[in-house]
């Protein structure tokens, strides 16, 4: 094909592509900022369509002033759920994940299949029981069932015993026969060595957490504990609630977010790309 | 003596082990295998939480499933879903790999920006959506208005309300499937490139002939998990349509949802838990057959 005609058609599909991707998260923040009446009234191909005409921060005032929907509270349970999980997550997981990949016992094969074999078992499947069991433990409305559940995650494990392979058995050895104990090891010689792993897998699961959405629609049904995910979608069975107040309780609760991706982006993309494609 | 010591060692490795490996053990077992069980137990029950008594089933459940018409659309729908944006998805995500592959001023631009609707989650993705596709106020229709066609209202139109819903799936998913592709394409040796092009071939050979067969691995690791996550479609489900207009969208996801925690009847819900599990299982398997690759999931 001709030069003169691929070069300016790959530009055009890169920004057009490049538009679409960034078009929703443009109109959710412009929306934000609008007043109740304007959402409705400029609905033709216009300057005002695409542009707010009196910029408004009330929206965002009202969701967190609102005391039947305390957004600010919202932010907090999901905050405290989200941190938690990951702390937990990565202690457990990396624990597992080390023994997995460095040291030798019995029936270590078998088990490493038990947990993968978990990877089929689709979440969806299990809910009713799950939800059962959370009513047992008496945990309905309880922060426990959003943390507990979610600390062990065979796929984190997976992804970090590819990490810790790479450790030379060699070194442990020595600090062994030096007289350190496999704790010791564990935590001063390989975990200092996997912190770029640690940090992928922190970015994965805090994230997971943060859009965790089903599971806190299923065991929270008491207002003031619920998670913002599943509180942005409550707003939206109101009456006569404002799209404006509904896109800047969506603004808060991904922008931030998206900043801290943009800037890690680079550990959450080794985390696709190990899980996906290694050797 | 050596001997003796080296056995001790073993020992305490293997105690050590163990103790690594607990924490997350008994999570396991807790949470994910002891539900696994107690699902495929309560599928056999007749169980309803509203009720409040239970009875053994045997098959019933299973049996009134298959003919049950509900449960037989949900589950169409989600498999109309999944052939729509399995094909799709794939082709644009392989494509904007492709573009941005090559090393040129501003790539880094653009592939940051092609990823960022992965960091949006999926309830607000398809809350954004659900403004942009309204048929009073949404930009989508200003947008058909302006250039002379009719509003369409997307959400409301069963014919093509899950159109919209494959449009924001495939939006928030593209970016993501794009950075395992560019992955895969980087693992192609140029020299094969190169080759080809000496030996003439055009622009759509050496894909069709080169990055297609390389891809191979990519590709299966892409189709399966899409697949795996378009069959269990919920969260753009629940909040765009809440499965209607007249159940024209609800997912097989929607209605164990529905029928566990709306009408409390969970030994039904596990029941067509279990039986799409099954589903899921047996199409993950045939795929890995297909491609004959090993790729570890």
């Amino acid at each position: 094909m001709n030069r003169a005609v691929v070069v300016p058609l790959r530009w055009i599909v890169l920004v057009a592509a490049a538009v679409v991707s960034l078009f929703p998260i443009y109109w959710m923040v412009m929306s934000s900022f609008r007043t109740h009446e304007e959402i409705f009234r400029y609905t033709t191909l216009s300057k005002e369509l695409f542009l707010p005409v009196h910029w408004t921060l009330g929206n965002y005032r009202e969701i967190f002033l609102d005391p039947a929907k305390p957004f600010g509270r919202y932010i907090l349970n999901t905050l405290l759920v989200a941190v938690v999980v990951t702390a937990a997550g990565l202690v457990v997981n990396s624990m597992a994940a080390f023994a997995f990949a460095k040291l030798r016992f019995r029936f270590k094969r078998g088990l490493l299949a038990l947990f993968l074999s978990s990877l089929v078992i689709p979440y969806e499947v299990i809910m009713v029981p799950q939800y059962l069991l959370m009513r047992d433990l008496g945990w309905i409305n309880d922060y426990r069932a959003l943390i507990v559940p979610q600390i062990v995650w065979v796929f984190g494990i997976f992804m970090l015993i590819q990490f810790f392979a790479d450790v030379p058995r060699d070194i442990l050895d020595a600090a062994r026969i030096d007289g350190a104990g496999w704790a010791r090891i564990y935590g001063v010689i390989v975990l200092p060595t996997a912190v770029p792993a640690l940090i992928t897998l922190g970015i994965m699961t805090f994230l997971n957490q943060w859009d965790s959405f089903l599971w806190p629609l299923v065991v929270i049904n008491e207002e003031k504990k619920q998670v913002i995910q599943v509180a942005i979608s409550s707003y939206q069975s109101l009456r006569n609630i404002s799209w404006g107040k509904i896109m800047a309780a969506t603004t808060i609760s991904s922008v931030p977010i998206l900043a801290v991706f943009l800037l890690l982006q680079r550990y959450y993309v080794q985390g696709i790309t190990m899980s996906g494609v290694k050797g | 003596m050596r001997a003796i010591r080296a056995s001790l060692y073993e020992k305490q490795e293997s105690r050590a082990a163990f103790g690594f490996i607990v924490p997350a053990f008994v999570l396991l077992a807790v949470f994910i295998f002891y539900p696994m069980l107690h699902a495929l137990w309560i599928s056999f029950q007749n169980y309803n939480l509203i009720a409040a008594h239970s009875s053994f089933a045997g098959w019933g459940n299973y049996r009134k499933l298959f003919s049950d018409g509900t449960f037989g659309a949900s589950l169409w729908h989600s498999f109309y879903f999944t052939l729509v944006v399995l094909p799709v998805q794939t082709a644009i995500s392989l494509g904007l790999a492709m573009l941005v592959q090559k090393k040129f001023r501003g790539v880094g631009f653009f592939r940051t920006v092609y990823f960022v609707p992965v960091a949006v989650s999926f309830a607000i993705a398809s809350t954004i959506f659900r403004l942009i596709y309204n048929k009073d106020y949404g930009m989508l229709n200003a947008v058909l208005k302006g250039i002379g066609l009719p509003a369409v209202d997307f959400l409301s139109n069963p014919r093509i309300s899950m159109l919209g819903i494959i449009v924001l799936c495939i939006w928030r998913a593209m970016g993501f499937v794009m950075v395992i592709f560019l992955a895969g394409l980087n693992n192609i040796p140029d020299s094969l490139y190169e080759a080809a092009h000496v030996d003439g071939a055009s622009p759509a050979q050496r894909f069709l002939y080169v990055t297609l067969p390389l891809l191979k691995r990519t590709l299966a690791f892409v189709v399966i998990i899409t697949t795996m996550d378009a069959l269990k479609i919920f969260i753009p489900i629940y909040i765009t349509t809440s499965g209607g207009p007249a159940g024209s969208t609800s997912t097989v996801v929607h209605f164990i949802y529905e029928t566990a925690f709306k009408q409390m009847n969970m030994g039904f819900a596990a029941a067509a838990a279990f039986l799409f599990f099954a589903l899921v299982l047996a199409i993950s398997v045939v795929q890995l057959r297909i491609f004959r690759t090993d790729v570890e999931y």
